[in-house]
């Protein structure tokens, strides 16, 4: 449980710095979907994520669907693809 | 009257899991799905899957029936779309409520079927832009105008019966729409259906697709692509659209994938228009049949098939022959994520929000060349923060035009004579970079 609290904190600590955003990254509801009318990411920050993503934990997001929606429906649900993924 | 497809029975039109769809089949399915539709228009398609969004598009336009392209699916928009232009029902492989019927379309083929004339004028899609305040403006695409369009696309990019063309652009986008959609079905090559966004994807969905390869992209994706290091199947072109390539990027896209990046210039109102390869200068070729009128400061183009001729909101110079080089845009407009607005309509946004006093938005200087660009927003709003001038924003404007920074300020630095002094904002909001 507590790796999975502070693999939040690292996540949203990368989505923050990655896409310059103005919320600090203690302030980003856990549970609150990123897109849309959550935190309002869009698209352009998909990717950035995407990216941020694959360089620090080594592996690739993709859009298959679905799954993907279930991905980035918060941030807890990202950091817990992000836990099962990874290889770095 | 022009037909439905320009495509012989036997070529194959799309590429959907392991099997292609021939053009016979298309149409059988096209037919079988036209049957069921209700009796009026228009339709609302937000397809994701490309093949279903091709075939939704058919089976309504052979019915009479105009297409309501909608490239966001946020149930708001679509809503607000449904609702401004009467739409009857919805075509869609995903599951949003409306308030109006929304028909999945499953692509069971009938028996055999005709390839229907459809009339020239008839307005075949409507596309939509984001007014100055938010609100859907409509464009009307006459079937002569797309098909001239596809037909000069084919020709432009010599793209073989047998091409795949793999997309990453959104079936319901101008661009998207044309290059991914009308291309197949009244051009030459074959497309891909499924969801292709981030770089795995296009590195998965060009290996599932016979060569040669188009693939259809952004420079926001073509920038994740390089910055993934990923590696790609042979492609033999890339076409970039929605926003000017930078030639580093173009230089770095063509030595890694082996391949010619090319450049198309349009816009929602007037379509694909002209185009070039990114490395061979600055110089833009009109598509056969398009003709630009330039002036000091205001161009405007004439399509074949549409009625009149379309202003562009950007400024345009001559360069020689009938090519022309992009100088700058037009006013206050910007383009984000393959989406325009004015920074003025921004600016009454932010200003009529409760609390604020005083506000503007600002694009970076290199808003063009730089694909992660965000507008920077200078608020003068005592008691409220960035972020809450952030979240009074969602949902008024588009996401891609939420400012990135919003810079608090007491008051707007103003010159003598009470202009704001808009260099001095600009040296708040980027003195980092």
């Amino acid at each position: 449980m507590t790796t999975t609290l502070s693999l939040e904190a690292e996540v949203a600590k990368l989505i923050v710095e990655a896409l310059h955003l103005e919320t600090a990254p203690e302030e980003i509801d856990p549970a609150a979907p990123l897109f849309g009318e959550g935190l309002g990411l869009d698209s352009i920050d998909a990717l950035e994520i995407a990216l941020a993503v694959s360089k620090r934990y080594g592996f690739q997001l993709r859009s298959d669907d679905e799954r993907n929606h279930r991905i980035f429906a918060s941030l807890r649900a990202l950091a817990a693809h992000i836990e099962k993924n990874r290889t770095g | 009257m022009l037909p439905l497809t320009s495509r012989g029975p036997e070529e194959v039109i799309f590429h959907r899991g392991p099997v292609p769809v021939t053009v016979r089949q298309f149409l059988a399915e096209v037919a079988a799905l036209a049957a069921r539709l209700p009796d009026e228009g228009p339709v609302l398609n937000f397809c994701a899957d490309r093949y279903l969004a091709l075939l939704s598009f058919a089976a309504a336009l052979s019915r009479g029936h105009v297409t309501l392209l909608s490239a966001d699916r946020t149930p708001l928009r679509l809503a607000d779309i449904a609702r401004l232009h009467g739409a009857r029902y919805a075509l869609s492989d995903t599951e949003v409520a409306l308030p109006l019927p929304v028909l999945a379309p499953g692509a069971g083929a009938g028996a055999a079927a005709p390839n229907p004339a459809i009339p020239a004028a008839m307005v075949a899609a409507i596309a939509f832009t984001s007014g100055s305040t938010g609100e859907p403006r409509p464009h009307a695409k006459p079937w002569g105008a797309l098909v001239a369009g596809a037909r000069a696309a084919a020709e432009r990019f010599a793209v073989t019966p047998g091409t795949s063309i793999v997309g990453t652009v959104p079936a319901q986008h101008m661009y998207g729409f044309e290059t991914t959609l009308l291309l197949p079905l009244q051009g030459a090559g074959a497309g891909h259906a499924g969801a292709v966004f981030y770089p795995s994807d296009v590195a998965e969905a060009l290996a599932a697709v016979p060569a040669p390869r188009l693939l259809v992209t952004t420079p926001l994706q073509l920038r994740a692509l390089l910055g993934s290091g990923i590696a790609l199947p042979a492609v033999s072109a890339i076409i970039s659209a929605t926003a000017p390539l930078a030639d580093s990027l173009a230089a770095q896209a063509e030595a890694a994938f082996g391949a010619p990046v090319l450049e198309i210039y349009g816009a929602t109102e007037a379509g694909s228009v002209a185009s070039r390869r990114t490395l061979d200068g600055d110089a833009w070729s009109p598509y056969p049949g398009v003709a630009f009128a330039i002036g000091d400061n205001r161009a405007e183009v004439t399509v074949p098939g549409l009625p009149a001729p379309v202003p562009l909101s950007d400024v345009l110079e001559p360069a020689g022959g009938d090519r022309f080089r992009l100088v700058g845009r037009q006013g206050d407009m910007v383009k984000l994520a393959g989406k325009r607005a004015s920074l003025a309509g921004l600016g009454k946004i932010l200003s009529d929000v409760e609390g604020v006093r005083e506000a503007l938005f600002l694009a970076p200087e290199d808003l063009d060349h730089n694909p992660r660009a965000r507008l920077a927003a200078f608020v003068v709003a005592p008691g409220m923060s960035a972020a809450s001038v952030v979240a009074a924003l969602r949902g008024r404007v588009e996401p891609a035009f939420l400012p990135r920074p919003v810079v608090m300020l007491d008051e707007l630095p103003r010159d003598e004579v009470g202009k704001v002094r808009h260099k001095a904002l600009a040296g708040l909001a980027w003195r980092r970079s």
